[in-house]
């Protein structure tokens, strides 16, 4: 069976008129922080894709000034991340800072010391998104989110961790559509072009975590949850079969991920389910 | 019912607002501020978009804001409207107790029309089955310019609504609504292609003047794209308001359009109610 990977036809209709989705991501950002009373965000730098598109997203709805940006590096993170987040910091113009969290995450696994990669990876994460709300609150200011549709359909984030945020911009673009709005924006081209990495550990991909490229998770997951093919229906299309079981299975085991308040309901009057109070 | 003696031509304003969701008071003072600039611009009849009193996706909320038809509210919307007159949506408590997702033609300081939507969407987003009753009835409202339809968003995608309303003489018919808006790779938002098509089959084939006024701004992160319409009896675009941010659209137009339409193009005199065969 062919496999057709980076099937045009599917990647062209997951392309966006980038002007109007431009238009309105600023819109979400700007009305978010004005309805909210807020000062402006707060974005963790990583030097990849995804927070370099919010960040010029939040720059182009705010202005610079109100966009503070934060390289959040660990020891072991790669130095060209950090070199990259700089480097988009000083592409947008915007305040930054670095805070280095090796002496927290280590003191944690002083007393933790058969953690494997995936703890770590985790706690990592999580002391990040623990800084970003904390300087949020200092500045006051939003916590800006950076998760895109695939890694989120995917389940490939730290709960409570990269997936908390205040509001998020990306979290209905596919990663095609992550890289058609950053070079539309004008992105360095070092950022726009090298491997997606969560730099948990040294030498990792997502590409690589997935065991599939992103171009046909992204196809695999428009076809499934856009366009409502089954599965079956997705392989007669030439997809590959083990892959198109395994992003299923992701999208099923992770979706808790999703829903992240699961509240026994007792009284008649559960703040979720019988008061779902909207959000302005 | 006879025809009213005024001049069929008229200022119509299209207030393309956001509006603050749950919040009475602050969306009160911003209607009362856009009837003061429609006033400056010379509009006769000023339409809001579809609950712009409440804000739409209210959920839970829907019961703290609903009114009662003599609210005073209400009472001082319509005083503050004269001399024009006004559409503006709010969520109606009948004398039943009952919930209503409704529209108000406020004129000479009172409550002239109130039409209560008759399809409620509860399907994808949408969730209006749970909080609200649908209407019962349609009727036309008598202005000084003509007789006139008003329409809520869904309604207008049951083409017999509209089509009963012309047959029985209005020559305007007026569809305040709240589409959530989509991107995609088209010119214009996604969700406004159907609008616009829908807008313009509608006073093609009903040979009427439309007004769509649909709302901007974000909820709970869906946003509705404006793009408010107004089209001439036939079909032919008149005036479009911008996408996503607030607008007045301020355009005359002449009733007696439609009667000039329906002489070449007969549809409405031609309509027959008496051909046999399946119904629904």
């Amino acid at each position: 069976m062919t496999v057709l990977q980076n099937d045009r036809r599917v990647l062209d209709r997951l392309s966006l008129n980038t002007p109007l989705a431009v238009a309105a991501l600023t819109s979400f950002i700007r009305d978010a922080v004005e309805t909210s009373g807020t000062s402006g965000v707060v974005v963790g730098l990583s030097g990849g894709i995804d927070s370099s598109l919010a960040a010029a997203l939040a720059v182009r709805a705010l202005g610079p000034e109100r966009v503070h940006g934060f390289l959040l590096p660990y020891r072991t993170s790669s130095g060209e991340s950090v070199s990259d987040a700089l480097l988009i910091a000083e592409h947008l113009g915007l305040p930054h800072r670095k805070i280095d969290i090796s002496p927290m995450v280590d003191a944690y696994f002083a007393i933790e010391t058969d953690a494997d990669a995936g703890r770590r990876g985790n706690k990592m994460a999580r002391e990040r998104m623990t800084i970003l709300f904390d300087q949020a609150k200092k500045l006051g200011a939003l916590v800006l989110g950076t998760s895109n549709k695939t890694e989120i359909l995917l389940g490939y984030s730290t709960v409570f961790g990269d997936n908390a945020s205040s509001l998020n911009p990306l979290g209905d673009l596919y990663k095609h559509q992550v890289w058609q709005l950053a070079r539309h924006l004008g992105l360095p081209e070092q950022v726009v072009a090298k491997r997606p990495s969560a730099d948990l550990f040294p030498g990792q991909t997502d590409e690589g975590d997935f065991g599939f490229d992103y171009a046909t998770a992204d196809e695999v997951l428009w076809l499934l949850f856009d366009e409502g093919l089954t599965p079956d229906e997705v392989i007669e299309r030439g997809y590959d079969e083990a892959v198109v079981r395994r992003i299923v299975q992701f999208e099923r085991q992770f979706r808790f991920k999703r829903r992240l308040m699961l509240i026994a309901r007792l009284s008649g009057s559960a703040v979720n389910l019988d008061q779902e109070i909207p959000r302005d | 019912m006879s025809e009213p003696a005024g001049s069929p031509r008229l200022t119509v304003g299209l207030a393309q607002i956001d509006c603050r969701l749950g919040d009475l008071d602050a969306n009160l003072e911003r209607h009362l501020a856009w009837i003061e600039r429609a006033k400056a611009q010379g509009v006769d009849l000023l339409v809001f978009p579809e609950l712009s009193l409440t804000g739409y996706r209210l959920l839970h909320l829907t019961t703290r804001v609903a009114l009662t038809p003599g609210s005073p509210v209400l009472e001082r919307l319509a005083e503050a409207a004269r001399p024009m007159t006004v559409v503006a949506g709010f969520v109606e408590e009948s004398d039943r107790g009952v919930l209503h997702n409704s529209a108000v033609l406020l004129s000479g300081g009172a409550a002239r029309h109130i039409h209560r939507k008759l399809y409620l969407p509860s399907y994808g987003i949408f969730q209006e089955n749970r909080f609200f009753r649908p209407g019962q009835r349609i009727d036309l409202a008598t202005l000084p310019w003509g007789r006139t339809g008003v329409l809520i968003c869904e309604d207008l995608w049951h083409p017999e609504l509209a089509r009963r309303l012309a047959v029985a003489g209005a020559r305007l018919l007026i569809v305040p609504s709240a589409g959530p808006g989509r991107i995609g790779g088209g010119d214009v938002p996604a969700s406004h292609e159907s609008w616009e098509m829908l807008c313009r089959t509608t006073a093609l084939l009903d040979t009427c003047w439309v007004v769509y006024c649909n709302r901007v701004g974000w909820e709970e992160g869906s946003f509705y794209s404006g793009g408010s319409l107004v089209v001439r009896p036939g079909g032919e675009l008149e005036a479009r308001a911008p996408f996503l941010e607030e607008h007045l659209l301020v355009t005359e137009i002449d009733l007696r359009d439609a009667d000039r339409v329906r002489w070449r193009l007969p549809l409405l005199a031609d309509e027959r109610t008496d051909i046999l065969g399946p119904s629904a």
